[in-house]
């Protein structure tokens, strides 16, 4: 099957004062190239989670205990799959707002309110563009020398591209280096007798301390005027951070670029998080919860932002909500979750129109309705406490059809076809009748 | 045109506050009865009972307290604060005599207090429960729990009682002649950079081994509450969203510590920091009176054991000038830090 990201049997603790929250219960996801996947549930069920620990940026005191989180990607080392779980941080690095990025729920809080939105946005060319840039300052440089005659200006930008040029061979190396190890890491990606493993460890220990500066360069960075040709690189960054902004339709690029986020509206700054997620061109993009704490006239215009994205951009999106109107208009899949579980996947016309899990039932019989004359139908209980969840099926307090082996089991994946899965005793007893 | 305009507002308010504290400079020295006050007029001579009564006359110390007030006000103008008995000098030489020597050891200890607080605070937070935080909030508890004064002697004892080393003073014998020597000009009063624009490197190595033990004393108690403010607020910051948006984003632990957590972490920092430089000048008192360093604090401290008053009112004008400066400074690099500050 055709995959872009996958979780096998995910679990996540956040160990806390109270306890250890329970937060992920064994969560398995696929998602396909080129699709809009949901992922729905009421607050606290793991969503975030979830997607943090795809990106591994869950923060302490959180921590991905299992699992497997397998990357596909369309370069030729990820085909055949790689468990992220397994390898270093610079890989993450790597990875993170480069094949992969996130877009937060919050916007104002998300920016760093101290820097320039220019600072901010540019900040992921220079984590994964940073080889791209060094070139396109040397060649305004060169084709600024070529045109004037002036002979001093002339001789110090020599010295700029010749700094430049150390750079881009220190980059270079780097790139070498690191290329080297993530070959001899894919080879012996399977093997897991002790000799790679030992051999896997040590790698990854080594990719994570190879330096990307030499020593000189790092001089070179620090000395006063002589760093001046940085500028170079700044300025090359800033021409496609503005680039990047009018390109996502947002106006007044040159003046919003010197901006510091406060001086933004919330709509305007849930723009430029959607443009530093954007920013190198991702394969997937992560939106969690984007609309939230936004009215509803800009929670349309971001909605309708990523959708024109989806067409132009992206190929897949994988989107968090609590709002099913938003599910409905945006997503091919949804998953539903619930205390860490994954309740039920199926197509969006599917779910709405065949709900199986009884949660997934209950989560859309409470959706208001216009025709609707009786009271609303609500489920009864209230979220489990993750420190102590429920034995077996974590629905199942709450749960009309609970029988006495959701008490005791924690259901499978039940395939009710192609589609459509999901897990749920009721239906696995059905299978043995 | 912005900072020119709010400097110049804060300048005149900064008028209007020293005017606040000469009154209530003022009216603590009128609390004494005028047969105390009289001293403030003598030179250390000796006067019998009528002489007394004849000087209380002649300087008008029975008159109403706000005639008295616009006297001394019209002599601080002049520039005349009187005379210092325990500095046997006009007051303002005696402070141009002391000044430099509180200074010095201001100017060393002030940033390394800075340094070390900022530096083993983030620390601290970045590596929170490891063996250097338990060390940091060890380090600071101790610190911020020891008295000055009992410090400073156990330094003393160890250092100097012990080892012989770092003497307590400011400069030792043979080279306290060479200071007072004629060749020897003094420049900014500060030993260690006179002693080296007099091309005497000498000197300016003494004068710094002078400076070790205060220094260290100053440090370790003064750092303790900047280190813990910094890793409070260093935590906080590394907790806050942005930071996972620039995880995300896929920067190095390295660019997020320093380009993402510190300079968020160092706001309320700031302003500590300032009102502990200021706090530094104020609490040299003990510090200096331990290390026999005769500086702005131990004159203080032996003026009020004699009711100096000249030499007090002129300290507390000068160290609630420095307050208010220093708080303007904050109020700038503040807005400096923080865009969502204005000065206005």
């Amino acid at each position: 099957m055709d995959k872009l990201i996958e979780t096998k049997e995910l679990y996540t603790n956040f160990y806390t004062y109270e306890g250890t929250v329970r937060a992920l219960n064994g969560v398995s996801l696929s998602m396909k190239p080129g699709e809009t996947y949901g992922l729905v549930g009421e607050s606290g069920c793991g969503k975030s989670v979830s997607v943090r620990s795809m990106m591994r940026i869950v923060q302490s005191p959180g921590k991905i205990e299992s699992g497997q989180i397998n990357l596909f990607m369309s370069d030729k080392d990820h085909q055949k799959g790689i468990d992220i779980l397994k390898r270093s941080e610079t890989y993450m690095q790597s990875v993170r707002g480069n094949s992969i990025s996130m877009i937060f729920q919050e916007a104002s809080s998300s920016l760093n309110p101290v820097l320039k939105i220019g600072d901010q946005v540019g900040e992921s060319f220079v984590f994964h563009r940073h080889e791209e840039m060094v070139k396109e300052a040397i060649d305004r440089l060169l084709e600024k020398s070529e045109k004037s005659s002036n002979g001093l200006a002339n001789f110090f930008r020599n010295i700029s591209v010749k700094l430049l040029q150390s750079e881009l061979n220190s980059i270079e190396k780097y790139d070498l280096k690191v290329a080297e190890i993530d070959k001899e890491l894919l080879e012996i990606e399977d093997n897991e007798d002790e000799a790679s493993i030992a051999r896997k460890h040590s790698l990854n220990f080594w990719r994570d301390r190879c330096q990307e500066y030499n020593f000189l360069i790092k001089i070179q960075r620090k000395i006063p005027i002589l760093n001046a040709y940085q500028r170079g690189i700044g300025k090359a960054i800033r021409r496609n951070v503005l680039q990047l902004l009018t390109e996502l339709g947002i106006p007044n690029p040159s003046n919003i670029i010197d901006r510091y986020p406060h001086e933004l509206s919330g709509g305007m700054q849930q723009r430029i998080v959607i443009a530093i997620a954007l920013a190198c061109h991702p394969e997937l993009l992560i939106a969690d919860e984007p609309t939230s704490n936004l009215d509803v006239t800009i929670q349309a215009q971001i909605l309708d932002m990523i959708k024109d994205l989806k067409k132009t951009k992206i190929s897949s999106v994988l989107f968090i909500t609590h709002d099913l109107g938003v599910i409905a208009e945006v997503c091919d899949r949804v998953s539903v979750m619930y205390a860490g579980d994954v309740c039920e996947t199926a197509t969006v016309k599917d779910l709405f129109k065949n709900p199986q899990h009884p949660y997934t039932k209950g989560l859309l019989n409470s959706v208001p309705k216009v025709e609707q004359g009786e009271k609303l139908a609500t489920i009864p209980g209230v979220v489990p406490n993750l420190v102590t969840p429920p034995s077996g099926c974590r629905f199942h307090p709450r749960c009309p059809y609970a029988m006495e082996i959701c008490k005791n089991e924690k259901p499978e994946i039940f395939e009710l076809n192609d589609e459509h899965s999901t897990s749920c005793h009721l239906y696995s007893q059905k299978e043995d009748k | 045109m912005g900072l020119l305009n709010y400097l110049i507002r804060r300048l005149l308010l900064m008028v209007v506050i020293l005017f606040g504290v000469t009154i209530v400079v003022f009216s603590i020295m009128m609390m004494l009865p005028p047969g105390q006050r009289v001293a403030i007029y003598l030179q250390d001579e000796r006067v019998n009972a009528e002489q007394f009564e004849a000087l209380i006359e002649k300087y008008g110390l029975n008159d109403p307290a706000p005639v008295q007030y616009a006297r001394w006000v019209k002599s601080v103008f002049k520039g005349d604060f009187g005379f210092s008995v325990t500095a046997q000098a006009p007051v303002v030489d005696g402070f141009k005599q002391y000044f430099p020597v509180t200074l010095e050891l201001v100017l060393l200890s002030g940033p390394l207090i800075i340094l070390v607080g900022i530096l083993l605070g983030s620390a601290a937070a970045v590596n929170k429960d490891k063996p250097i935080d338990h060390f940091a909030r060890i380090f600071s508890i101790v610190g911020y729990s020891l008295p000055t004064f009992w410090l400073g002697l156990i330094l003393l004892m160890i250092f100097y009682g012990y080892f012989g080393l770092f003497e307590p003073g400011i400069l030792s014998n043979e080279y306290r002649d060479v200071f007072f020597s004629e060749g020897f000009k003094s420049f900014t009063g500060l030993l260690v950079i006179d002693g080296i624009l007099n091309n005497r490197w000498d000197v300016a190595a003494d004068a710094f081994w002078h400076l070790v033990l205060p220094t260290i004393n100053l440090v370790i108690l003064s750092s303790a509450l900047i280190m813990r403010l910094m890793r409070s607020s260093m935590l906080e910051s590394l907790g806050q969203d942005y930071i996972r948006t620039a995880l995300a984003k896929g920067a190095s632990k390295k660019v997020i510590i320093a380009k993402h957590a510190r300079r968020n972490a160092l706001i309320p920092v700031v302003t500590i920091s300032g009102l502990m430089m200021a706090g530094l000048m104020a609490g040299m008192v003990i510090t200096e009176t331990i290390f026999s360093r005769p500086g702005i604090g131990r004159w203080m401290a032996q003026a009020s054991l004699r009711l100096d008053i000249p030499a007090i009112m002129f300290n507390v004008l000068f160290l609630s000038g420095v307050y208010v400066l220093i708080n303007l400074v904050v109020d700038i690099i503040y807005a400096y830090i923080d865009p969502r500050i204005r000065l206005a």
